[in-house]
């Protein structure tokens, strides 16, 4: 061992003497002694065996987070064990965050599932030793140094179910690892423990089966290529109606410049669709050579929430198609983990994308530099480049019946640091937009309690005490500003923000950014616009209003 | 005499509203700080409804609603989350004057009690109701799909 390390008893004295992170009541409890709970509201249902034996998962079988027996698998403890240890050869990053943390607490109360619940072991810090315990007393190396020290224990089934339920109240929303010191991301130690609890059969159904529908037919609801682009046309009628422009999108077109991605949410979902709707317009404003694939019909990767695997396999996909359709570069539509996955470990995972080009506006002329490595453009980049070359014809009046605010989505914000493209987007397209309170944006933005798969209905109230420290800043700014549309630039968010609102905030709705750039597009040869694409009339009387941007 | 409890309580709000706020906090399982947006939003109901006792019931209502809309997602018994309310009927009477009418205190806070159930009621009910518009929602848009 080096000379420079710390001696044993350094060691041992340090971790000793470490405050426990539990204060108040439960100042002279250990947090393993607090008991796992389940009931209805906070857990999510299992894989079915069906879908797990679709996927080659493990121990499919039908049992309920509530049953006394579990079922697991003859050995699980040596699974789980073999299981850690390749997992901490193969990401440094997982030992380096289970070694290094210093216990500061500096991250205990920046979690919104803590904020939403005040359980102790929603603080990351506890979240992330719930794994770090059993790594203690399993790893001789480290044993060695922490023998006797508290914060190590067996490996038991009680500790399964520990780790079944707090690892998915952590949405890898990363908001943590904003204010730990030593930068350790709980949310890669979410996705190992997750990894390790699919390898015995420990999962969610609401995460595995848009995994097996991904694999089977490419989108998340399981829907064929047929419906898929009857959803689309059905949008290009309602948009004919309401705008009386034919907007013509093509399908697994060759040749195309661009091929664009996109949630299936968008296609699908209500208030998806409307973006959609946004998209199409957009792209029928600039004349953009694109195609539409019905293979690769997903931008969402629930393989982030599963297995390492399971989320190159989803994301290669995306690239296959674009090389069997010889496009030059990718446009991703409003999508949040689409983005984690292909900004932080596309490249290394799937890449180099060397059959595709460096990504470059056929319309200002832009190089998107920074997508050098994965040829994959954000929606809200691009249309942010259009609109500072003033190549839109905007009319942002149109949506003077909307008084906004914009939900950074954690892995647009944290996940690939793009704050200001969707905000310059947003003050081109509306007059009235309003910041929430600036810790709980940006960088510092709150969950929308419901990422990361856990969006299940049986889930609602955990997800309505996660989801509360943001809805609680948007009630801010309903109060001071009159807000009554919340912006977001992520189709989970357009799918778990709805419910969180009308919970907390009665009055607001949510909108998809494109949306909005819909509503403001002025199109050559279209019909006077009263309405807006969800057919809510425009206020457009209402010019002079004032901006309190 | 009929004593003016709104008087009495607006002379001495802070002192309650501290008191009953802390007793709020220290429900969840780690005692919330005050400066979380849950104590945040738990001071705002509970000075809505100290500053309206006996005054607007709409903006009293709404500042119980509050506090029910919280709690109502925690996983704590009904029982212990409105024990919060004849709580407040204790905080109040201790400070108020010997010469204060209690039997008015007494009735208005059974009033709001009986309020806070219905509203932490409606509350639970309304995450029932979403648990089925989003299924709902989820089948319509399948449907739009196969009928269009
Ligand atoms: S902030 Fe970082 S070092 Fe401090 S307790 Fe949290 S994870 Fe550990
Ligand atoms: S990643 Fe997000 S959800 Fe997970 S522990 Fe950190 S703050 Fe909480």
């Amino acid at each position: 061992m080096s000379k420079y390390a710390p001696r044993k008893a350094q060691l041992a004295r340090e971790f000793l003497e470490k405050p426990t992170p539990l204060k108040g009541a439960q100042a002279d409890r250990e947090w393993w002694e607090m008991p796992v709970d389940f009931h209805d509201g906070n857990w999510c249902f299992p894989g079915k065996p069906e879908t797990l034996k679709e996927i080659g998962f493990p121990n499919p079988r039908k049992w309920a987070a509530t049953d006394e027996d579990w079922q697991l698998p003859d050995g699980w403890q040596k699974i789980i064990h073999d299981g850690l240890k390749e997992r901490l050869k193969k990401f440094r990053s997982l030992k380096l965050y289970l070694d290094a943390c210093v216990r500061c607490g500096a991250c205990a109360d920046k979690c919104h599932f803590f904020l939403g619940s005040g359980d102790p072991k929603n603080m990351p810090v506890i979240r992330a030793e719930l794994l770090r315990s059993v790594y203690r007393n399993d790893f001789p190396m480290v044993e060695k140094i922490l023998k006797g020290f508290s914060g190590s224990r067996k490996l038991t089934a009680e500790v399964i179910k520990e780790w079944h339920s707090y690892f998915y109240q952590c949405t890898e929303c990363r908001r943590c690892s904003v204010f730990c010191p030593l930068g350790i991301d709980t949310a890669e130690i979410t996705m190992v423990a997750r990894e390790l609890l699919n390898l015995i059969g420990v999962n969610n159904n609401w995460i595995l089966a848009p995994v097996a529908n991904c694999n089977r037919t490419g989108n998340h609801l399981g829907i064929e290529p047929h419906t898929f682009v009857q959803n689309i046309m059905s949008l290009v009628d309602d948009i004919e109606e309401l705008t009386g422009i034919t907007v013509n999108p093509t399908f697994n077109r060759k040749g195309a410049e661009i091929l664009f991605i996109t949630p299936s949410g968008d296609v699908f979902g209500d208030p998806g669709v409307y973006t959609m709707m946004g998209y199409l317009l957009l792209f029928h404003h600039i004349g953009l050579d694109y195609t539409i694939s019905t293979y690769a019909s997903e931008g969402g990767n629930f393989g982030l929430f599963t297995t390492n695997d399971m989320m190159k396999k989803l994301n290669a996909k995306m690239y296959h198609e674009a090389e069997r359709l010889k496009v030059k570069w990718i446009l991703g539509g409003e999508c949040g983990h689409m983005w984690r996955v292909v900004h932080q470990y596309m490249a290394t995972m799937n890449g180099p994308a060397d059959f595709l080009e460096e990504p470059v506006s056929p319309i200002t002329g832009t190089k998107f530099t920074n997508a050098a490595a994965t040829k994959m453009v954000h929606i809200a980049e691009f249309t942010a480049d259009l609109i500072k070359h003033g190549k839109l014809k905007l009319d942002p009046t149109r949506n003077n019946h909307l008084r906004t605010t914009f939900h950074d989505s954690c892995n647009v914000s944290r996940g690939m640091g793009m704050l200001e493209e969707p905000r310059f987007v947003l003050n081109a397209v509306c007059n009235s937009f309003n910041e929430m309170p600036e810790n709980t944006i940006r960088e510092k933005t709150f969950c929308c309690g419901s990422g990361s798969g856990i969006n299940a209905e049986e889930f609602m109230e955990m997800r309505m005490r996660g989801g509360f420290p943001r809805a609680n800043a948007v009630r801010t700014v309903k109060k001071q500003h009159q807000v009554n549309a919340l912006v977001t630039i992520c189709a989970i968010d357009r799918a778990t923000l709805p419910p969180l609102m009308r919970y907390w905030n009665p009055g607001v709705a949510v909108y998809g950014l494109h949306e909005l750039v819909g509503n403001a597009l002025v199109m050559e040869g279209e019909t006077p616009r009263t309405e807006d694409l969800r057919e809510n009339p425009m206020a457009i009387a209402d010019e002079g209003e004032d901006d309190d941007a | 005499m009929k004593s003016n409890w709104q008087q009495i309580i607006g002379e001495r709000k802070n002192a309650i509203l501290e008191q009953w706020l802390q007793s709020a906090l220290a429900l969840f399982p780690e005692k919330m700080a005050s400066g979380t947006p849950t104590g945040e939003a738990l001071l705002e109901g509970m000075s809505m409804v100290l500053d309206n006792f006996d005054g607007n019931q709409e903006s009293c209502g709404e500042g119980i609603n509050c506090i029910a809309r919280i709690f109502a997602v925690q996983p704590f018994r009904p029982s212990v989350a409105l024990s919060l309310f004849p709580l407040l009927g204790e905080l109040i009477g201790e400070k108020a004057p010997a010469s204060a009418d209690t039997e008015v205190l007494k009735a208005r806070i059974n009033a709001i009690t009986f309020e806070a159930f219905d509203r932490f009621l409606e509350n639970r009910e309304k995450i029932y109701q979403l648990k089925v518009e989003e299924t709902r929602s989820q089948l319509h848009m399948l449907l739009r799909s196969t009928v269009s």
